[in-house]
């Protein structure tokens, strides 16, 4: 007796959940699934090996991915990074929880030049998680800090899975990072008000005073840094570049400015462990930079955490495509309208990306749900580029939730915190977290106030000169 | 049977043939290999390709260190630091002299192709691969070296399906001649050859750490270990 395709698919499907289970790496599960329904279908398995390549070669958008990567780690290893969270430090060390507080918001800046959440994650964790624990911090909130921060990594333009939701959705890449700025903005806010609220009931952390030469110091250290977020936001909002030539133009920035910055620091004598009140405002405007020697380490570590992300992505695309062949759409289509209006259909598909965020990594998240659910809210009137700012807001959010939140296991890796001793911090950020991501859904202005017709669109072309609208 | 055994002579020869063009100087003639590679002999092929060659290069790695540290990291930093300049020097050039290499924004993404499933075969190496494995990490030690001998099977599994599938897309573009858009003599097939060659150099990572593990398992060391990403 012939088995029907639903039934194969179901237990092909369950076999490859109980793979995942028992820890086989996401990619041979995606792969294995892909597989095993293709053969299911009877589909030629030579598009499987078509498609590994295509991803590729077919588009350029993708590129500004891994530039993104070794953008992070470029102005970590040049120090820009330790100045910009010197500066979030500043600003925000005289409020009780303050070093909590400056590790998300030394995240946003980070992530306003790099593009990646795990990138974000552990360079801030390794950063300030020793800082914290010695300043009486749980070392299980630290971490759990350190993993909420990064995911505004993807949120905050530029965003490596913004880049790949344009990238399959044939949005303009460019409209969503714009999109992005106000949500990832507002999430960093309501990490930090969580931050404040357990520090203070904890009564963790010393406090510094809020003194505003310490905050001109900081802030003209991390001029390099404020420069390079400049450098991206307007060559994208101008339009003068695309997402990969951004990324392209901040990786020679760093590649120059790491070169340039190395003899000058040495030539100076400059001490990074001295105390910024000590130092000059000379010595603050020079940042430890890198050697060309160095290049290639800096490189390999962007390289292997490319080596994870992309072949993610080359198999998630054929996933996605042998759903749509087993009419997954229509199924999902079908299940949602019959929910009713806008509302539940926005609400139920928020749903199915929460929950697919705890099981599965953010981009086969994105590559494998967007094409299906972004249609049929776009047919009950969400507007394409307020459903992805969703979308991903939810995407990113997958990040801390348990069982599969990847920042979880970078904090935890870079921390050395147990996986499951970051869930009980983690928790709490994730409650504000989804505050915004419902804030963000009930209110399309949030994502599209920048965005022409927006208001403040057309008052910030004025002030960057009227350059091409965004595409 | 015999079919097989021919089919796959067929494809050994249309590979020597190509060779031959090459070293001769002469235009490849990539249509016996794309031919041969139709058949369903090309999965026997497969086959002996991800195993012997999975086996080949384990035995240089473990004959010639210097090749097993450095082949990879090679081939993924000068490609990455490639794609960074190409990108950054054409939009210098085009707001500086308004001129741009029409192949600046296809040739990177061919050398990402190439970093990624290098990348991809590095990682497995590292055990760097996302996945969930808080279970696995508290099983006892006879279940955690079954559940990485699966493992290694898995991931031969997929390099024959994509050896395979990948040579048959690689011969086919150098049978059509195709070129790089934006280029004169820039082949698609130099670059899309990666693939194939990118999973046998994972099939030898995977016949690596299978080794490896056999012998933690017999001298009782620990068979996991906390991996992190971004580390070496």
């Amino acid at each position: 007796m012939e088995m029907e395709i639903g039934t194969l698919v179901t237990l092909i499907s369950i076999g490859v959940t109980i793979m995942f289970m028992l820890g086989v790496p996401v990619f041979l599960v995606i792969a294995y699934w892909v597989l095993g329904t293709s053969l299911a279908l009877g589909q030629r398995l030579d598009n499987i090996g078509t498609a590994l390549s295509d991803v590729f070669t077919d588009g350029f958008a993708l590129l500004a991915m891994p530039l993104f990567i070794l953008t992070g780690d470029l102005i970590n290893r040049a120090g820009i990074a330790r100045r910009l969270s010197d500066f979030a430090y500043a600003c925000l060390g005289w409020l009780r929880g303050g070093l909590a507080m400056a590790a998300i918001g030394a995240s946003g800046l980070f992530a306003a030049i790099s593009g990646s959440n795990s990138a974000t994650t552990a360079t801030i964790g390794s950063m300030l998680h020793p800082e914290m624990v010695k300043g009486g911090y749980d070392p299980r909130f630290s971490a759990a800090t350190a993993a909420a921060g990064g995911t505004v990594g993807i949120i905050i333009p530029p965003s490596i899975i913004f880049i790949v939701y344009g990238f399959i959705m044939n949005l303009s890449i460019n409209d969503l990072f714009i999109a992005g700025i106000v949500p990832g903005a507002m999430m960093v806010l309501a990490m930090i008000i969580t931050a404040f609220i357990v520090s203070t009931i904890n009564g963790w952390g010393y406090l510094i005073k809020l003194d505003p030469v310490r905050v001109l110091k900081t802030a003209l250290g991390g001029w390099l840094g404020f420069f390079a977020i400049g450098l991206v936001l307007w060559g994208i909002y101008t339009g003068k570049f695309s997402p990969t030539e951004a990324a392209g133009v901040t990786v020679g920035f760093c590649v120059i400015v790491g070169f340039i910055c190395l003899p000058i620091h040495k030539m100076m004598h400059i001490d990074e462990e001295r105390d910024i009140n000590e130092r000059g405002f000379s010595e603050m405007l020079v940042v430890r930079g890198f050697g060309p020697l160095e290049l290639p380490a800096i490189t390999m570590r962007s390289a292997q955490i490319t080596g994870i992300l992309a072949p993610l992505i080359a198999i998630s695309v054929v996933m996605q495509q042998n759903l749509s062949s087993l009419g997954a759409k229509e199924f999902l289509e079908n299940f949602l309208i019959s929910m009713g209006g806008y509302y539940p259909v926005l609400f139920t598909a928020m749903a199915i990306v929460f929950v697919a965020g705890m099981v599965l990594e953010s981009l086969p998240v994105t590559i494998i749900l967007a094409p299906i659910l972004a249609p049929i809210a776009a047919s009950v009137g969400v507007d394409p580029i307020q459903f992805a700012v969703v979308f991903l807001v939810g995407a990113s959010i997958g990040f801390i939730t348990p069982p599969y939140g990847l920042n979880l296991y970078v904090a935890s890796g870079v921390t050395g915190v147990p996986y499951f001793r970051l869930l009980r911090y983690s928790t709490m950020y994730l409650f504000s977290l989804i505050i915004v991501w419902f804030m963000v859904a009930l209110f399309p202005s949030i994502s599209k106030t920048l965005l022409p017709g927006g208001g403040i669109y057309e008052l910030l072309q004025a002030v960057f000169g009227g350059g091409a609208a965004p595409v | 049977m015999i079919e097989w055994i021919t089919g796959t002579w067929g494809i050994f020869a249309g590979f020597f043939g190509v060779f031959v063009d090459i070293v001769t100087g002469n235009e490849p003639d990539f249509f016996p290999l794309r031919s041969a590679l139709r058949t369903e002999a090309a999965w026997l092929w497969g086959l002996l390709t991800t195993l012997l060659g999975g086996i080949i290069v384990a035995t240089i790695y473990r004959f010639v260190p210097w090749v097993e540290r450095n082949l990879e990291k090679t081939i993924m930093v000068i490609a990455y630091l490639s794609i960074g300049a190409i990108i950054f020097i054409e939009v210098i050039r085009r707001f500086v002299f308004s001129e741009q290499f029409p192949w600046s924004t296809t040739i990177p993404g061919y050398l990402f192709l190439i970093m990624t499933w290098t990348g991809c075969s590095y990682n497995v190496r590292l055990r760097t691969h996302l996945s969930f494995s808080e279970f696995r990490s508290k099983m006892p030690r006879l279940p955690q070296m079954t559940l990485l001998a699966l493992d290694a099977f898995l991931w031969w599994g997929i390099c024959w399906l994509v050896i395979v599938t990948s040579m048959r897309v690689a011969a086919n573009a150098g049978s059509n001649y195709m070129l790089v858009t934006g280029t004169n003599d820039v082949f698609v097939w130099w670059f899309l050859i990666s693939l194939p060659l990118a999973f046998v150099l994972l099939s030898g990572r995977v016949f690596q750490n299978l080794f490896e593990d056999i012998r933690k398992y017999r001298h009782g060391d620990p068979m996991i270990e906390q991996t992190v990403l971004g580390g070496q």
